[in-house]
């Protein structure tokens, strides 16, 4: 096995069509044009699949790949990335999880796992550095998350102890807003990888490994690394403000701006008491038992709770304003039990969450009744529904195989489509696009649908960027600004790092310590250069996957509902959406159609193969 | 004059409250200091000379503080307006000259003094700045007997501005004449910036007289980004609707001249669209003189102004969306500086405060005219560049507010190493040592 600087320069290919397992080389071009994780998943992931493939099917490809800052000392390197074909969106899936699994694949000597075909039965992989297996997994099969997690551990009595990536039910039985879990609660959650793992009858990946790739400049390594620690010490959000209240910290501040979403993004109005219920400062106050961190980070973000007798992670912002308020919710043990659920069922919350508030629009105008819900009175604010209605979806049980297609197929199925708030199939998450033009752009042009990570955190540019904050109706502004937070998204999850490290600082300390471990010099104009590939190399699947200009699109709703925003009445109008879009698509040099040019179509050598 | 003369339109009334009060903001004058005139028609195209009352504060004139006289013959209004009204009024006759100004421009005031016993003809104040110089050429400098208003003042002092934009009245401060009065302040601000530098540099041992005799001998090539006054409309913005925006560049070219990142009217700043880019090329502006906000095309042109085209050089090979240019005079003044143990010029600044070493481990110095590709990729790598003789040049990756955290921070850098070194203090230890190896 070729061993390089930050990079051992292979990728494990497992197909499971024919129980095959391959090591194949990854050149040092490959980090330089794609650096590691999203970039380096992504290019690999385009070179094996027809993105035109059934994503449910045989031929769909999953790639997970790690960083070169993987097991190194730089503070949040731990994150791995995972590819494939969504089953919610038609389009390409592309999800982030930290926790501590990516880390040990990259303990393993591979830089980057690739999954084909599909087995017979239901499998797991066991990955280690002397030999990879593939093993039935009829003992697992059907238990949920937290249950094959103990039993795989149990079976494994290594050490160093094995990493477990897994799904649960939802996966199995294909929910397209599965998620695939680690360190239990830790998630791929977006995109539907969950029903990727389940279709191909692939259960768990176990990862047990020592091995690390050494550093090619120490010294350099150490300026970034100095840099970033001192800076995220400084920061008051990454040095306190996390940790103490983790992201449910926002909930207020995001209402402050007018922009959290109520009843399916039907308007912002909410009462602060109700709010005040399950605020950050209230979870702390009230469920938290102690905080906890990912591999490597000194943030620790993570928000270990209990209700009862019942303990669990979260919830996260997201999780309890689409679980929560845009369902009319505001309890906040009602939310992190679902939380708890979806967490070993192994279900997207945003996407849950989402189609549970379409669902319950659909219900109160009378386009469900109970009849065809078997029963279920959906109603806005009914908490009590929550535990059986997640158990429904993950089982595909009832009216849950109808919740199980997300919001759109549903909202679609009884001919009102217009009632799913969507981008691409996906559920928006938990900021109104119609208080911020920079966000509304970003969910629109994210290459995986409405995802607040892939599509820019616009959020934190407009309320607290410190000295990047920018007006939020900007039609000047925001096309760019969106692009560059993408791009700096790209970049943070191409070396397996957190977002909260930008809410410290920038590019800069990546720069030199991604060239002090890889000994290749990469500057920040460099990482720029090399974000825009990523993005002209996502694109590039989805055209081919069918994508086309007016997919990226916002739902009719937020052009002519209007909610107060300042004490304005704020609409995104199709003619702003339009115009917005095609600024967007020249700041790629994509046409105004948003297709590639040859120029980029050049850059990113398509017909050429790294693997 | 009849008392419908002393109805002086409200906008002339605006501008002169602002200079007033600008002047005030930018130290060039004291409570109750200087003077400034204005040539203006009336509605019947009768001519006037509209200036300061005797007296009056600059920073808070009211409207009776303005005085409007005949221009050739006394009045009434002369019980009432400035002492030096004849040597504004003779000014005000010059060629195309609408408006003059009088400041106490300490600095420049500092660096014109002499030992000589007097009466003596005084040097002429050289700016070592090539701002300072491509601004204003060389500065007379005269003594006179009685420094204000005297019959001598008012022979000489127009004579000397035929020729020169500003002349100094030693001890005393400057007078500029302009096409506008706004253009009268720029230069007040420019000349006293220029005393400023000279000031430092004599402070810190720069031999000056070299500097001075290679600006003089060739200016543009000691100076990268010249940019010549331009009278536009300082009120006039292109993109009204941005409402946001507007603030934004407003709150921004406020703080530049306030902070004195910047004279008044030099410098610039941009802010990057897809095809667009929305301009302020007069970056240093208070928020009553303002300053034309401009919408400019991104394609290069060959009408492009030198300073503009930097900003679309910046733009068309980077992603960054601001870009900012200041002249602030301490980091002119480091650039001839040599660093310790060293007798050449330096090639980067090396901040010894904790602030300013932790956000910027140095700032590259590059000379004048600076190669385009090296310097947009030590904009690229360090986000700000300082060019002797150019000024600070700083880009952002999204907001004005980032960009114009730069040159911010240069000046606080600047002020803390000048001090330290005023101090005796040993720089050289004082540097971390990471900084020599970049």
């Amino acid at each position: 096995m070729p061993s390089e600087y930050g990079f051992y320069g292979t990728l494990l290919e497992i197909n499971l069509t024919e129980g095959k397992i391959n090591q194949k080389k990854l050149t040092p071009d490959l980090i330089e044009n794609y650096l590691g994780g999203r970039g380096l998943a992504t290019r690999i992931l385009y070179e094996n699949i027809d993105p035109s493939c059934d994503p449910l099917g045989e031929h769909n490809v999953l790639v997970i790949a790690t960083s070169p800052l993987l097991k190194t000392k730089a503070p949040t390197a731990c994150r791995g990335h995972m590819v494939f074909k969504s089953p919610l969106t038609g389009m390409l899936g592309s999800s982030n999880c930290g926790g501590t699994w990516a880390s040990r694949l990259k303990s393993t000597g591979y830089d980057a796992l690739m999954i084909k075909g599909k087995a017979s039965q239901p499998v797991q992989v066991d990955i280690q550095r002397e030999k990879t297996e593939i093993r039935p997994a009829a003992e697992v099969w059907g238990k949920d998350v937290h249950q094959t997690t103990d039993i795989l551990s149990s079976q494994k009595n290594s050490s160093p102890s094995p990493g477990i990536l897994t799904i649960g039910p939802a996966g199995e039985n294909l929910c397209l807003y599965s998620a695939v879990m680690n360190d239990k609660n830790r998630a791929y959650g977006r995109s539907g990888p969950g029903a990727v793992f389940g279709s191909k009858n692939l259960k768990a990946i176990t990862v047990t490994g020592k091995m690390s790739p050494p550093l090619k400049d120490k010294e350099r390594f150490q300026s970034g690394l100095d840099q970033a620690l001192y800076m995220m010490k400084a920061a008051p959000i990454t040095k306190r403000l996390l940790r103490e209240l983790g992201t449910s910290g926002l909930l207020k501040l995001i209402h402050l701006m007018d922009m959290l979403p109520h009843q399916n993004f039907q308007d912002n109005l909410h009462n602060m008491k109700e709010l005040d219920k399950i605020s950050g400062e209230t979870l702390r106050e009230s469920i938290l038992e102690r905080v906890g961190a990912c591999y490597g980070c000194p943030v620790a973000c993570q928000t270990h709770t209990r209700v009862g007798e019942k303990k669990g992670e979260g919830p996260e912002y997201e999780t309890l304003v689409m679980i929560g308020p845009n369902c009319g919710i505001y309890n906040l043990k009602a939310v992190a039990l679902a939380n708890y659920r979806c967490n070993e069922l192994g279900l997207d919350t945003i996407s849950l969450g989402g189609t549970l508030a379409c669902a319950m629009e659909l219900y109160e105008k009378g386009i469900l009744d109970k009849k065809t819900t078997g029963g279920i009175p959906l109603n806005f604010g009914n908490e009590s529904l929550l535990p059986r209605l997640v158990d429904l979806i993950a089982y595909r049980k009832a009216f849950g195989e109808k919740l199980a297609e997300g919001s759109f197929r549903l909202a679609s199925d009884f001919h009102h489509p217009e009632l799913s708030m969507t981008i691409k199939k996906m559920e928006i998450p938990a900021y109104d696009p119609r208080s911020s033009f920079t966000q509304a752009l970003g969910y629109m042009t994210s290459p995986t649908g409405a995802c607040h990570l892939r599509g820019g955190y616009a959020v934190s540019l407009a309320f607290f960027g410190g000295t990047k904050e920018i007006p939020r109706f900007s039609i000047q502004q925001s096309p760019l600004a969106i692009r560059n937070m993408q791009n700096l998204g790209i970049i943070q999850d191409s070396l397996g790092i957190c977002r909260f490290t930008g809410f410290a600082f920038s590019t800069e300390p990546w720069a030199r310590m991604m060239s002090g471990a890889t000994g290749m010099d990469f500057s920040t104009s460099q990482l720029q250069k090399i974000s825009h590939r990523i993005a002209s190399m996502e694109r590039a699947f989805n055209l081919q996957a069918g994508l086309k200009e007016e997919d990226d699109c916002l739902p009719d709703r937020f052009s002519h509902e209007s909610i107060g925003v300042e004490g304005k009445d704020k609409l995104i109008s199709p003619e702003l959406i339009q115009r917005m879009r095609r600024d967007y698509y020249q700041s790629r040099g994509w046409s105004p159609k948003g297709k590639l040019s040859t120029l980029i179509r050049a850059d990113l050598q398509l017909n050429k193969r790294y693997t | 004059m009849n008392e419908r003369k002393w109805r002086i339109p409200s906008q002339i009334i605006r501008l002169f409250q602002a200079v007033g009060r600008a002047s005030l903001l930018y130290d060039i004058q004291d409570s109750h200091s200087g003077n400034m005139a204005l040539k203006h028609r009336d509605k019947k195209g009768r001519e006037q000379l509209i200036i300061t009352a005797s007296g009056s504060q600059k920073g808070d004139l009211e409207p009776q503080h303005l005085c409007a006289l005949s221009p050739n013959k006394t009045d009434f209004g002369y019980y009432k307006a400035s002492s030096e009204t004849d040597i504004h009024s003779r000014i005000l006759n010059l060629k195309g000259i609408n408006a003059s100004l009088h400041a106490h421009t300490k600095d420049l005031v500092i660096a014109t003094l002499d030992p000589e016993r007097k009466p003596n003809h005084p040097a002429p104040f050289i700016p070592a700045d090539p701002l300072g110089y491509q601004a204003l050429g060389i500065i007379p400098v005269d003594w006179f007997r009685v420094p204000s208003g005297s019959p001598e003042m008012i022979q000489k002092i127009p004579q000397r501005l035929k020729d020169h934009s500003a002349t100094v009245i030693q001890g005393h401060g400057v007078m500029t004449r302009a096409r506008t009065l706004q253009e009268a302040f720029f230069l007040a601000c420019v000349a006293n910036n220029s005393g400023y530098i000279f000031r430092l540099l004599e402070k810190h041992g720069v031999e000056i007289e070299p500097l001075r005799k290679k600006i003089v001998s060739d200016s543009y090539s000691c100076f990268s980004f010249p940019a010549p006054y331009t009278l536009q409309d300082d009120h006039s913005c292109d993109f009204s609707h941005e409402e946001e925006l507007v603030k934004e560049f407003q709150k921004t070219g406020a703080r530049i001249f306030e902070s004195r990142l910047s004279p008044f009217h030099t410098g610039s700043f941009s802010l990057r669209g897809v095809k667009t880019m929305f301009y302020a090329p007069k970056a240093s502006m208070p928020r009553e003189l303002g300053g034309p906000l401009l919408e400019k095309s991104l394609e290069k042109k060959n009408s492009d102004g030198y300073e503009e085209k930097i900003h679309k050089e910046i733009y068309s090979q980077s992603n960054f969306q601001t870009a900012m240019h200041c002249y602030i005079p301490e980091a002119e003044v480091l650039t001839h500086i040599s660093p310790p143990g060293t007798n050449s010029p330096p090639d980067r600044l090396v901040p010894v405060d904790a602030e300013g070493s932790f956000f910027y481990l140095v700032i590259p110095i590059l000379s004048s005219p600076p190669e385009m590709d090296s310097f947009l990729q030590l904009l690229h790598d360090y986000k700000v560049v300082i060019v002797r003789g150019g000024g600070v040049w700083a880009v952002g990756e999204q907001s004005l507010s980032e960009v114009l955290h730069h040159p911010s921070s240069v000046r606080e850098i600047c002020l803390y190493r000048l001090g330290a070194r005023e101090r005796g203090l040993d720089l050289g230890k004082m540097e971390p040592a990471k900084a020599k190896k970049w």
